[in-house]
């Protein structure tokens, strides 16, 4: 059957149509890949994987990685974005990248699918497929490779070479490259990651500068530190004539490179006071810290020698990391100081049959990140010895990010009893600095069937004595918390009644009968005073001046008039005759006036009381309301 | 089947497993009666690092009882006495002996307790004789705390209080008597009543002191050298004895200052373990 030719343009307009859109979702779709740094590993191991996101839509974020049950992901994912933007000949081309890496732990044996992985570019999340890895019991994973160091890049396009396989003779896959040393690359062609700026340059053309992934951490904790080394990209001719190491003598120390990256790796390049600068990090180690305490890392030291223009030392930051004991709460019995990472056990004993007196092999390996312990304490029982260990080590760098590894202890154990016996459980506690708590790796290591035989050697033979003789027997019950009481010296009222009381009761006695007897002369005393006298003689004169005695009223007049010179003046002018009174209350201070007055005022009631015709009252009356304005005056001189 | 039929079944099987996981909930939970329990059976038994992970457990958790404390140093025994010392055994086992002592108010069980620290502490200085270090390994208490220990705090509290009397009322007899000898004799009973009194008072604070406030550890290190407040050694000085009860002053971060005889001095404090108390 032949189509009609107007049929076969439409269905060509259509397929046209179908390509282009295809086109246009193949443009949008960014590209994405996903790596593991190993396809076997062993249980407690890490494995790094990479997703590599590429896009010329807009940068890739938020990018998620799927990880099934029996693997758990160690820490917060290191993320690089880049960006890209070159114009040739006024053709724009935007590049925007993300590279993420996350340290996954197994922690079983099996196969597992880890991802899908995804990021999200122009608000549309895409997905790439997952990949298998193969779990296997602890130390039984091959040895990982170390990465090549010119390995084939896995996506087409380099943030660091953009022209990479696109133009011929400019390098990139297939194309022999000279082997030229550090790259020098003009600041058009490079990309620089804003995590490699700093502030300002710590030095011209060269510097160092030093990191630490974390500023706290508690004894036995991996702290990693790194130094970089700045070269300006302009002018690479730096000569470095000595060199003394960073100190940290607070801590463990642990190489993270291997021996054949002396040289450096390339991290990628930073702005830096504008300019751009190559930085490569040549040193990086695992420390360790001993003890608690604000433990300082001293700078390394360089002296630049050439370029004479810049010629000068060069030193890294003195870094100080703050570190503590893991807590206190809920740690486990026998857990050592500095035990800290994530660890297991596994155990092999070897045979399980034997002969009284004879020995069994026990293969014990202890796998795992961080300060991998050196001791494991054996389980003491009677009858059964442990001698001491042949230890292997494996332990070295796992992806420039971590300390670990395994480590291997082969105990001969020789077994004195006969009969099933039991070699108890292996344990190890721990503390893990990711998840914030104690764990504890166990291995158990089963039971043994030794055979009796007539002439083994006792428990104790070859001993040359016993140790610790003479031990009492163990307690089978809690004896329990006593009945608390209060003791007597807890309470206040028993110090105060109880001792206090006695010698104050006595010395209140004592007090309150001297003070009675002093009040009692100190009211005499007032009683005989001038004062007191001087208030009985005003009453008493009061009372004679109401009377019709005038005779009575001057005597009465004439007493007030000396109780109150001698009260106010301290002049007793009883007996004084004539002028002498106003000269002694003159003496004494008294203003002439008043003087004069009251000795006027005495010599009128002298005259009138011993005056044969006698005295009228009214008179006498007078000379009282005289005589007290003298004694008011008298009493208001100064 | 019909609702209520089918309602009653469903209630009886969530009241079952309801009930499985409580039983199940409490029996992860060892009180501390059975962890002594495991800890004591281990001792039994011969396993001593099974005992000292029980009983250690138990102190962790805050449980004091002379009991526990006893048992607690003699697994650390045990783990010497088999061939399996740790470091630090000997003072965990003098640790657990001494607390035992202090703590029980069963005469035989401080018997029992004082027997193994004796020879725990004869084993520790028999070690210091051959590595030619003193052999002191009791530095023994001050002269004021061994008066204070002489009589019960309450004891001296009474002897106090009754001084106090007599002083009080011997004055009063004598301010107020008369007669020369009644006089005579109630200053004489008054001259001895007074330093009694201050003696039995001084010595009623000291307890109460040492009972509130006092820290006392012992050393579970061996050779843990002392040092001066900038943690320089101490010139001349030897080791602490492992095992020995020393006197804690004060603590500061990772190191404890602390008396043993005239030695004053600053160790580690993972270099000793304090004695627990009655809360």
């Amino acid at each position: 059957m032949i189509a009609r030719p107007g049929t076969w343009l439409a269905a060509l307009v259509v397929l046209l149509a179908l390509v282009c859109s295809l086109d246009a979702f193949a443009q949008g779709k960014p590209q994405l890949q996903l790596q593991l740094e190993a396809d076997t590993i062993g249980v407690g191991d890490v494995v790094h994987v990479q997703l590599g996101a590429q896009s010329s839509d807009g940068q890739p974020t938020e990018a998620r990685l799927e990880l099934p049950a029996g693997l758990i992901q160690r820490g917060q994912p290191s993320t690089s974005p880049t960006q890209t933007h070159i114009n040739i000949n006024g053709n724009q081309m935007d590049r925007w990248g993300l590279t993420v890496d996350w340290a996954v732990q197994a922690q079983r044996v099996g196969v597992f699918t880890i991802g899908p992985a995804s990021v999200v570019v122009g608000g549309t999340r895409f997905a790439v497929r997952g990949a298998t890895l193969h779990v296997v019991p602890a130390g039984q994973a091959p040895l990982r490779q170390p990465p090549q160091q010119q390995a084939p890049s896995p996506f087409p396009f380099s943030p660091f070479d953009p022209w990479k396989g696109l133009i011929p003779g400019f390098g990139g896959q297939g194309f022999p490259q000279p082997d030229l040393g550090p790259p020098q690359p003009t600041p058009q062609q490079v990309t620089t990651d804003p995590k490699l700026a700093l502030d300002a340059p710590r030095g011209a053309l060269y510097f160092l500068h030093a990191t630490v992934d974390k500023t706290s951490a508690v004894v036995g904790e991996q702290v990693t530190f790194s130094i970089y080394e700045y070269d300006d990209a302009s002018d690479p001719s730096v000569e470095v004539q000595e060199d003394h190491e960073a100190t940290t003598a607070d801590f463990a120390r642990q190489p993270l490179m291997r021996m054949d990256q002396n040289e450096g790796i390339l991290a990628g390049y930073a702005a830096i006071g504008g300019r751009t600068w190559v930085v490569k990090l040549i040193q990086r180690w695992a420390l360790f810290p001993l003890r608690a305490g604000d433990l300082v890392i001293g700078p390394k030291n360089e002296i630049v020698a050439r370029p004479r223009s810049a010629a000068g030392p060069r030193t890294t930051e003195t870094l100080t990391v703050h570190v503590t004991e893991p807590p206190a709460a809920g740690r486990p019995p026998g857990y050592a100081l500095g035990d800290v990472g994530r660890f297991s056990l596994a155990a092999q004993v070897t045979p399980r049959d034997v002969d009284q007196g004879g020995a069994v092999g026990v293969h014990v390996e202890l796998s795992g990140t961080g300060n991998v312990p050196s001791k494991i304490a054996t389980p003491a029982r009677e009858g059964i010895e442990w001698l001491t260990p042949e230890v292997h080590d494996q332990l070295g760098s796992i992806g420039h990010e971590s300390f670990g590894g395994k480590r291997s202890f082969d105990y001969v154990v020789r077994l004195r009893r006969a009969g099933d016996v039991s070699l108890g459980e292996l344990s190890l506690p721990f503390w893990d600095p990711d998840a914030k708590k104690y764990d504890v790796a166990r291995a158990s290591l089963g039971t043994v069937h030794v055979k009796p035989v007539a002439n083994a050697p006792a428990a104790s033979a070859g001993e040359p004595e016993e140790t610790l003789p003479g031990l009492p027997p163990p307690v089978d019950k809690l004896e329990g918390e006593p009945a608390r009481r209060a003791h007597l010296d807890d309470v206040p009222i028993f110090w105060l009644l109880g001792v206090a009381s006695w010698p104050v009761a006595f010395g209140l006695a004592v007090g309150a009968t001297r003070a009675g007897k002093r009040m009692s002369r100190a009211w005499s005393a007032r009683r005989a005073s001038p004062a007191a006298e001087l208030k009985e003689r005003l009453a008493a004169a009061d009372v004679a001046s109401e009377g019709s005695d005038a005779r009575q009223v001057d005597a009465a007049v004439a007493r007030a008039l000396e109780a109150a010179a001698m009260a106010h003046a301290g002049v007793n002018v009883r007996g004084a005759l004539g002028g002498e009174v106003a000269a002694r209350l003159a003496r004494a201070g008294v203003a002439e006036g008043a003087a004069s007055r009251i000795a006027d005022l005495l010599r009128e009631c002298e005259m009138a009381r011993f005056s044969p015709e006698g005295a009228d009252v009214a008179s006498a009356r007078d000379r009282w309301v005289r005589a007290r304005g003298a004694i008011r005056d008298l009493e208001r001189r100064p | 089947m019909k609702p209520w039929l089918f309602a009653l079944l469903a209630s009886l099987v969530v009241a079952v497993v309801a009930m499985a996981d409580r039983t199940a909930r409490a029996d992860d939970v060892e009180t501390p009666a059975v962890l002594f329990a495991k800890g004591a059976q281990a001792l039994r038994e011969g396993r001593a690092s099974d005992a000292i992970t029980a009983l250690e457990e138990l102190a962790d958790r805050g449980t004091v009882d002379p009991a526990a404390s006893y048992d607690r140093g003699l697994a650390y025994a045990m783990r010497v006495r088999i061939g399996a010392e740790v470091p630090g055994d000997l003072g965990r086992a003098a640790h657990g002996f001494e607390e035992a002592r202090d703590l029980t108010h069963d005469g035989k069980l401080a018997e029992a307790a004082s027997r193994a620290l004796a020879v725990v502490r004869s084993e520790v200085a028999r070690r210091r004789t051959r590595a030619g270090e003193p052999v002191e390994v009791d530095a023994g208490r001050s002269l004021s705390r061994t008066v204070s220990s002489l009589l019960a705090e309450d004891t001296w509290c009474v002897l106090a209080a009754m001084g106090s009397a007599i002083l009080a009322i011997g004055l009063f007899v004598r301010w107020i008597a008369r007669a020369r000898r009644l006089r005579a004799g109630a200053g004489v009973a008054a001259g001895l009543a007074a330093p009694v009194t201050l003696l039995a008072i001084a010595m009623a604070l000291a307890a109460r002191h040492d009972r509130l406030e006092e820290r006392e550890a012992v050393v579970v290190a061996h050779g843990s050298r002392p040092s001066d407040e900038r943690g320089m050694v101490v010139p001349g000085a030897t080791t602490l004895p492992e095992g020995a009860r020393v006197e804690v002053v004060e603590s500061r971060d990772t190191r404890a200052r602390i008396r043993f005889g005239r030695l004053d001095a600053w160790v580690p404090t993972g270099a000793i373990r304090e004695l627990a108390r009655w809360p």
